[in-house]
C-alpha cells in the first residue's frame, strides 16, 4: 500500500490548519460581501438608465399629446441631431419606421403593450471596425395607434460595472494570498514555540530532568506553558529529589533496627539451645523493634499517598475552633501529668475546608511534638484562630529548646532529626506528615520563635499550620 | 468462640489462626472470597474476620453477600489500606470493625472479643452495672458502692466503654476510636494519661481497684 503524502511539516501544524480554516470562512464572507457590492452597483447603473429612458419617453410622449405625429416627428429628428446619447424610432400602426436613429425595434413581438428590451447596437468606430455595445430601451404604443421606442447605449455603464467585477476578484485574490502569507507565518512562529517546549518535553523523556523551557518574557500563552511546564519539572524534579531522600533515609533509618532485630533473634536462639537467658525478653525487645520498623513504614506511606493524591480526599466544611478544643481535651491530661502548663485559645464560629481525620492528626503530631520537647514546669499553648488574611491558622507554641532559624526548612523534611533529639523516640517524620498534609489542603507550615526563654528554657517554638479561607 | 478466618494469604492466615486458637477459640481458615462465603453460608461461626483484598469474591462482596442473605455475624475487616474512604466502604457493606495491616495481634484478639460481645447485647440497656460500680445512662450519675463518682464527659464516655467490655481487654487504638473517634496511633502515651484519671476517680479509697492494665494490649475493667 502506498504510504501518505506527508506535507511539509508547516503545512501539517495546527495553527496553518486554522488559518487555512480561518482563511475559508474569511474568504466565504468577502465572497458575499463583494456579491452584495455588485449586485447593489450593477443594479444601480441599470436603474439609472432606465429612470433616464422613462423620462425621456415621457417628454415624447407629452410632445406627441401636444402636436400629434408630426410634432414628435419633429421632435425626434431635432434631438436625434443634438447631444443626447438616445436612440429613437417612431413607428407606425404597422411598425413600420417613420423616423429614428435606428432601424428597426429590437422588440420583435411588441404586442401594444408597454415593454423593455436588452439588445446591441453595432457602431463603425473611426477605423471602419464594428463595434457591438449593449443598449437598453422601452418601446411604447401611441394614443394614434403608431408607437415609439427610446433606447440608451449602456456600454459605458456596463464597462464601469465590469471594471469593479475585475476589481472584485483582485481584492479576493489579494485577500487569500494575504491570508496565506499571514498564515504561514503565523504557524511558523508558533511552530518554532512549540518546537522549543517539545524539544524540552522529549529531553526530559529521555531522562533528563533538569532541562527548562524557554520563557520569553512576552507574557503570552507560550510562556504561560513554558513556566507551567518548568513548574511541573520544579515539582518532578524535587518529588523525585524526596523520593531518592526517602529512599536513602529509610534504608539508613530501616538498616539498624533491623540490624539490631536480626541480632536479638539470632542471640536468643543460641540462649534457647543453651537454655540460658531470657527468651520471652528477647522476643519482647524484638517486637518492639519490629514495631518501630512498621510505624516508620506507615508513616512514609501515609505521606506518599498524601503527596501522591495531591489534594486531600473527603474534604468537608468544619468548625476548626472545635476541633481544636477536642484536640486540646484529648493532650490537656499528658500536659498536667509532665508538669508543663497548657492552654488552648480557640475562636469560635469559624468554618475551614479540609479532610478532619487529617488535620486532626497534623494537630496531634505537632501536640506530640511539643509535649516531647518542652520539659517540666515549661508551657504549650494551641490556638485557632482567623488570620487578617481570612486563612485559618491552628498555633501550638511551646517553651522547648525550639529550632535554631537555619533549621527550621529542615526539620520539615523527612527523617530529619536534629543532634540533640537523636535520642528522643520518634521516627523524624512526624512533621513530615504535617507538612503533607498542609500541603495536600493548599495550605502550609510555618516555624518560627517562640515566645522566648521561660523558666530557664528557650526560646521555644511556634508552629503554625496554616489552611486556605473558605470562600 | 467459633472464628471464620478469610484470608487470601496463608501464612498469615495460618498465623492468625495459631494465634486465636491459642486463646482457646476455634478457628476456620478459608484461603479466598468464594470458599470464605460458602463456609460462612454453611457453619455456624460467633465472629468473621475477612481480608479486605483477596481473589475470586473479594472482602466487601463477601460480606455484602452475607447481609443480603440475613446473615449478621459481626465482621472484623482486615485491610492494607488505612485511609477514611476504605474504612466507610468497608463498614457501609456490613462490617462492624475495621483494622488496618499491620495490626498488633493484641489489637485483633481484643476487637474480636468485643465483637462477640456485641451480639448478646440484645435490648438497649438504661444503666450498667459491673461488681459495685453502676453507671446510670439516663441521669448519668456514676456510682462504686453507693458513693457517687464526679466525671467529666470524656470521662463517662470512656468509662462507659470499658464498662460495656468489662472482663475484655481493649487496646489504646480502640479507646481513641470508640471514644474520641480519631483513627491514628498517637505517638505519645495520651491514652494512658486519661486512663490514669480515670483509674484514680474510681478505684481511689476502695481496696481493690477496677482498672487493670494489660501489659502489652491495653486496659481491662474487672468487677
Amino acid at each position: 500500500m502506498a504510504g501518505r503524502v506527508r506535507l511539509p511539516r508547516t503545512f501539517r501544524t495546527t495553527p496553518f490548519r486554522l488559518t487555512l480554516l480561518f482563511l475559508a470562512l474569511f474568504a466565504a464572507a468577502a465572497a458575499a460581501f463583494l456579491a452584495y457590492i455588485y449586485v447593489a452597483t450593477a443594479g444601480e447603473v441599470n436603474r439609472r438608465a432606465d429612470a433616464e429612458i422613462t423620462a425621456e419617453m415621457a417628454s415624447l410622449e407629452a410632445a406627441y399629446r401636444q402636436g400629434g405625429p408630426d410634432a414628435l416627428n419633429q421632435t425626434l429628428i431635432e434631438r436625434a441631431a443634438g447631444e443626447r446619447p438616445f436612440l429613437y424610432l417612431f413607428m407606425d400602426k404597422e411598425g413600420r419606421r417613420i423616423t429614428g436613429s435606428i432601424e428597426e425595434s429590437p422588440l420583435d413581438d411588441f404586442d401594444g403593450k408597454p415593454d423593455w428590451a436588452s439588445f446591441q447596437v453595432t457602431e463603425t468606430d473611426p477605423d471602419g471596425a464594428e463595434i457591438k455595445r449593449p443598449a437598453r430601451g422601452l418601446q411604447k404604443p401611441l394614443p394614434g395607434g403608431e408607437s415609439v421606442f427610446v433606447g440608451a447605449d449602456v456600454g459605458e455603464a456596463e464597462a464601469y460595472v465590469r471594471k469593479i467585477v475585475r476589481a472584485l476578484w483582485g481584492a479576493g485574490a489579494l485577500v487569500i494570498l494575504l491570508g496565506l502569507f499571514g498564515g504561514a507565518l503565523v504557524s511558523r512562529n508558533v511552530s518554532r514555540q512549540m518546537a522549543g517546549l517539545a524539544d524540552t518535553v522529549a529531553a526530559v523523556r529521555s531522562g533528563d530532568l533538569h532541562v527548562r523551557a524557554r520563557v520569553r518574557g512576552a507574557h503570552d500563552e507560550y510562556d504561560e506553558l513554558a513556566e507551567g511546564l518548568n513548574e511541573m519539572l520544579d515539582r518532578l524534579e524535587r518529588s523525585m529529589g524526596g523520593l531518592r531522600h526517602a529512599g536513602d533515609a529509610i534504608a539508613h533509618d530501616l538498616r539498624s533496627p533491623l540490624t539490631r532485630l536480626k541480632a536479638r533473634l539470632e542471640v536468643a536462639l543460641i540462649e534457647a539451645e543453651n537454655g540460658t537467658g531470657d527468651p520471652t525478653r528477647a522476643l519482647e525487645q524484638a517486637l518492639e523493634d519490629a514495631n518501630g520498623v512498621l510505624n516508620t513504614f506507615t508513616a512514609v506511606l501515609a505521606i506518599a499517598r498524601l503527596q501522591a493524591a495531591g489534594e486531600a480526599a473527603n474534604q468537608t466544611l468544619f468548625d476548626p475552633g472545635e476541633l481544636a478544643a477536642d484536640i486540646a481535651e484529648l493532650y490537656e491530661p499528658l500536659c498536667e501529668d509532665k508538669g508543663i502548663d497548657f492552654k488552648a485559645e480557640v475562636t469560635p464560629a469559624l468554618q475551614v475546608r479540609g479532610n478532619r481525620e487529617f488535620v486532626a492528626q497534623a494537630l496531634a503530631n505537632i501536640l506530640d511534638n511539643a509535649v516531647k520537647y518542652t520539659p517540666d514546669g515549661g508551657a504549650v499553648m494551641l490556638r485557632a484562630r482567623r488570620r487578617s488574611s481570612g486563612e485559618i491558622e491552628f498555633s501550638v507554641t511551646d517553651t522547648g529548646p525550639g529550632v535554631p532559624e537555619p533549621d527550621r526548612a529542615r526539620v520539615v523534611q523527612r527523617f530529619v532529626r536534629l543532634e540533640n533529639s537523636r535520642n528522643e523516640p520518634g521516627s523524624g517524620l512526624g512533621l513530615s506528615l504535617v507538612a503533607a498534609v498542609a500541603e495536600a489542603h493548599g495550605g502550609r507550615l510555618e516555624l518560627d520563635e517562640g515566645p522566648g526563654v521561660f523558666n530557664g528554657t528557650g526560646p521555644g517554638l511556634r508552629v503554625a499550620f496554616v489552611l486556605p479561607r473558605v470562600e | 468462640m467459633r472464628i471464620l478466618v478469610i484470608e487470601d494469604d496463608l501464612e498469615a492466615g495460618e498465623a492468625m489462626v495459631r494465634g486465636l486458637s491459642e486463646g482457646g477459640h476455634d478457628c476456620t481458615h478459608a484461603p479466598d472470597g468464594e470458599a470464605g462465603l460458602k463456609a460462612a453460608q454453611d457453619g455456624e461461626f460467633d465472629v468473621l474476620i475477612v481480608d479486605r483484598m483477596m481473589p475470586k469474591m473479594d472482602g466487601v462482596a463477601v460480606v455484602e453477600t452475607l447481609r443480603r442473605e440475613g446473615d449478621q455475624t459481626p465482621v472484623l475487616f482486615l485491610s492494607a489500606l488505612g485511609e477514611t474512604t476504605d474504612r466507610v466502604t468497608g463498614l457501609q457493606a456490613g462490617a462492624d470493625d475495621y483494622l488496618v495491616k499491620p495490626y498488633d495481634f493484641a489489637e485483633l484478639n481484643a476487637r474480636v472479643d468485643a465483637l462477640s460481645r456485641r451480639r448478646q447485647s440484645g435490648a438497649v440497656a438504661t444503666s450498667l452495672k459491673v461488681g459495685d460500680l453502676e453507671m446510670n445512662l439516663l441521669t448519668r450519675v456514676v456510682c462504686r458502692s453507693g458513693k457517687e463518682i464526679d466525671l467529666q464527659p470524656r470521662e463517662f464516655q470512656l468509662l462507659e466503654f470499658m464498662m460495656r467490655h468489662a472482663g475484655q481487654s481493649v487496646t489504646r487504638t480502640m479507646l481513641l476510636e470508640k471514644v474520641w473517634e480519631y483513627h491514628f496511633d498517637p505517638q505519645t502515651n495520651v491514652i494512658d494519661v486519661h486512663i490514669s484519671r480515670l483509674r484514680s476517680k474510681i478505684d481511689k479509697g476502695f481496696d481493690r481497684p477496677m482498672l487493670q492494665t494489660v501489659r502489652g494490649a491495653g486496659y481491662r475493667l474487672d468487677a
